[in-house]
């Protein structure tokens, strides 16, 4: 099944162009890597696909589970089944992590006419998943990301999804900024949430070391604002081998 | 001059942005009489108070330690604290004296005008709190005196959730050790002006006003505070968040005066404001008047928008637009309000916050 179909994407940004025709198409079950260089475009398809005001749509179409994405608000993408990692998570002081995403996922589960989880089975959850990626419990009751460090930053990002659930991450270079203990974590949880024959990854990232524990199905190079090439994980290690002058070429 | 009223015009600096064009109206008015008072009540469990348009409602009261008559309310020439008479209520505590609970006075103006005159009056290590409620569509004028001997401490927390006038005048002096805390949430759908005095007179006391305005619509609050440092030793906080939406006005100006002899004072002004359209209005001022040499004087004034980058995060997780803007709305209110000493009192005042955010 189709879950992510873009095609012949463009986008600017503050007036310039960044995608310049890109297209790509993630089934279910599917762990897609989009690899390339500095400027390539990589953070502006993920805010593009996740709708950040700022990151104007200028041609082409994206469908997500055969809904059109782009008519879509952020928060319906959202509850949709769009989960949009960050590579810089957002502080929110006066807002503690319980009850972010509690509003978060209720609202999801509003969305979807499904009943809101009550305090206890919420806290359990958020537990659960805390817990599955070694985030410390008071975590969850400091506010959203307020004197987190890096690597504590993006488990908080992993406990989200967790939590929420969701059936298309996109996330966005991820592994940055995290030690190996960190990346050894975020890989695992990126494997036991999403690895399902139901739900897909799109995994945005600079470097190859995160695909030495994601492993993925296809691996693609932006470039230009577009995708330059595609091939399997052999694609990663060829990357970081030549480097990406070499395919710009 | 506002016709017989007798009322400050703009062009008076310390009224610049209050609106009093609806008292001469709110004056003359005719109360509407009985208003549902149940749901106003936190039930702190200790003394309460109902007043309805100005008139104590003894059947609904249970005082306490409060006398209610005659009250000195040292407003002065205040152009409406001393309007608000000579009637209303009295604490009067002796030595190391105090209710076990927060008393807890309800107001209610159904339509016209509500004079009250109060007076609070705490010997030596007397302790108190106190919680106010003021409702309904008139016109609230409370003028106070308090007067706090060496280490007696006062709380007094207030809500305005009315959608008339409320004109609330403070005047108090504090001995040396003595603390007191004013804290004001405006979260209804009418107009404010609060005058705030606090004298530090006795050496390290402890004075703090502060407290949260919620304004949209047409509506317009304006608090002026001044925490007057006469002798050494003495800490004063301000801590005022605003919230304005529409065309409404939030107003602060908050100033702290250190005298020649109040050496070591510790003062800090927080003043913020939070715009949530771009034509609704904040004004912030801070003041500060220092004679003293070795004084800690920090203040801060900022007024901004809520932060885009925190509100697409919230929407890439799934909260709508206006729940996302409440979430971060009330996050900037909340510690306006943390420091409210009753857990019910504070969970109350919360509450109506809330209520308003989401209304």
């Amino acid at each position: 099944m189709t879950m992510l179909n873009i095609e012949n994407l463009s986008a600017e940004v503050g007036g310039k162009t960044i995608l310049n025709g890109l297209s790509l198409s993630i089934n279910a079950g599917e762990i897609h890597a989009i690899m390339g260089p500095n400027g390539a475009g990589k953070s502006t398809l993920a805010y593009t696909l996740g709708g950040r005001p700022g990151y104007e749509v200028t041609g082409g179409s994206v469908r997500f589970l055969g809904e059109d994405l782009l008519a879509k608000e952020p928060h319906e993408r959202a509850a949709a089944g769009l989960f949009l990692g960050f590579q810089y998570p957002v502080e929110i002081p006066g807002v503690s992590n319980v009850q972010f995403l509690r509003s978060a996922l209720n609202a999801q589960r509003v969305a979807r006419g499904q009943a809101e989880l009550s305090g206890g089975d919420f806290l359990r959850l958020a537990r659960a998943q805390a817990d599955a990626l070694g985030l410390a419990q008071d975590m969850l009751k400091r506010p959203v990301n307020v004197g987190f460090s890096g690597g504590e930053k993006k488990r908080n990002e992993m406990v989200q999804m967790g939590i929420i659930d969701p059936r298309l991450a996109i996330l966005d270079e991820t592994d940055s900024g995290l030690d190996i203990d960190a990346l050894r974590v975020v890989g695992h949880g990126i494997n036991t949430i999403m690895r399902k024959p139901d739900r897909a990854v799109l995994l945005i990232t600079h470097y190859q070391r995160l695909l030495d524990y994601v492993k993925p199905d296809f691996v693609h190079v932006l470039a230009g604002g577009r995708i330059v090439r595609s091939g399997g994980a052999e694609l990663a290690l060829e990357l970081e081998r030549e480097g990406y002058g070499a395919l710009a070429a | 001059m506002n016709g017989v009223l007798d009322l400050p015009s703009t062009h008076d600096e310390a009224w610049r942005w209050s609106d009093l064009s609806g008292l001469p109206a709110l004056a003359g008015a005719r109360p509407g009489g009985r208003a549902p008072t149940g749901e106003l009540w936190i039930g702190c469990g200790g003394p309460r108070l109902l007043f309805i348009d100005g008139a104590y409602r003894p059947e609904e009261s249970d005082p306490g330690p409060v006398t209610v008559g005659p009250a000195e309310a040292g407003a002065g020439d205040h152009p409406l604290g001393r309007l608000a008479g000579h009637q209303g209520w009295r604490l009067q505590l002796a030595r190391d004296r105090g209710p076990a609970a927060t008393i807890e006075i309800v107001h209610v103006a159904t339509g016209g005008p509500a004079h009250v005159a109060a007076e609070i009056v705490m010997d030596e290590d007397a302790q108190a709190s106190l919680v106010e409620t003021f409702a309904g569509e008139g016109w609230h004028n409370v003028a106070r005196k308090i007067t706090l001997g060496r280490a007696a401490r006062l709380g007094i927390a207030r809500r305005v959730l009315g959608g008339g006038f409320a004109s609330l005048t403070d005047t108090a002096s504090l001995a040396a050790g003595a603390s007191l805390d004013i804290a004001t949430l405006a979260a209804g759908s009418g107009d404010s002006r609060l005058d705030t005095r606090l004298t530090l007179e006795g050496g390290g006391a402890y004075g703090e006003a502060g407290g949260a305005l919620l304004a949209r619509g047409a509506q317009r609050h304006d608090a002026n505070a001044v925490l007057r440092h006469a002798a050494a030793g003495g800490t004063s906080r301000q801590l005022w968040r605003s919230v304005a939406d529409d065309r409404a006005t939030c107003a602060v100006a908050a100033r702290v005066e250190v005298a020649r002899d109040a050496q070591k004072t510790d003062a800090e002004q927080s003043l913020k404001g939070l715009l949530l359209a771009r034509t609704a209005t904040i004004n912030a001022k801070p003041e500060l008047e220092i004679f003293a040499d070795d004084v800690k004087c920090a203040h801060g004034a900022t007024v901004g928008e809520l932060d885009r980058n925190a509100l697409f995060y919230l929407a890439s997780r799934g909260v709508p637009p206006v729940e996302a803007k409440a979430l971060l709305t009330r996050a900037f209110v909340a510690d306006a309000l943390a420091r409210i000493g009753d857990e019910a009192v504070r969970a109350a005042f919360l509450a109506d916050a809330e209520a308003w955010l989401g209304a």
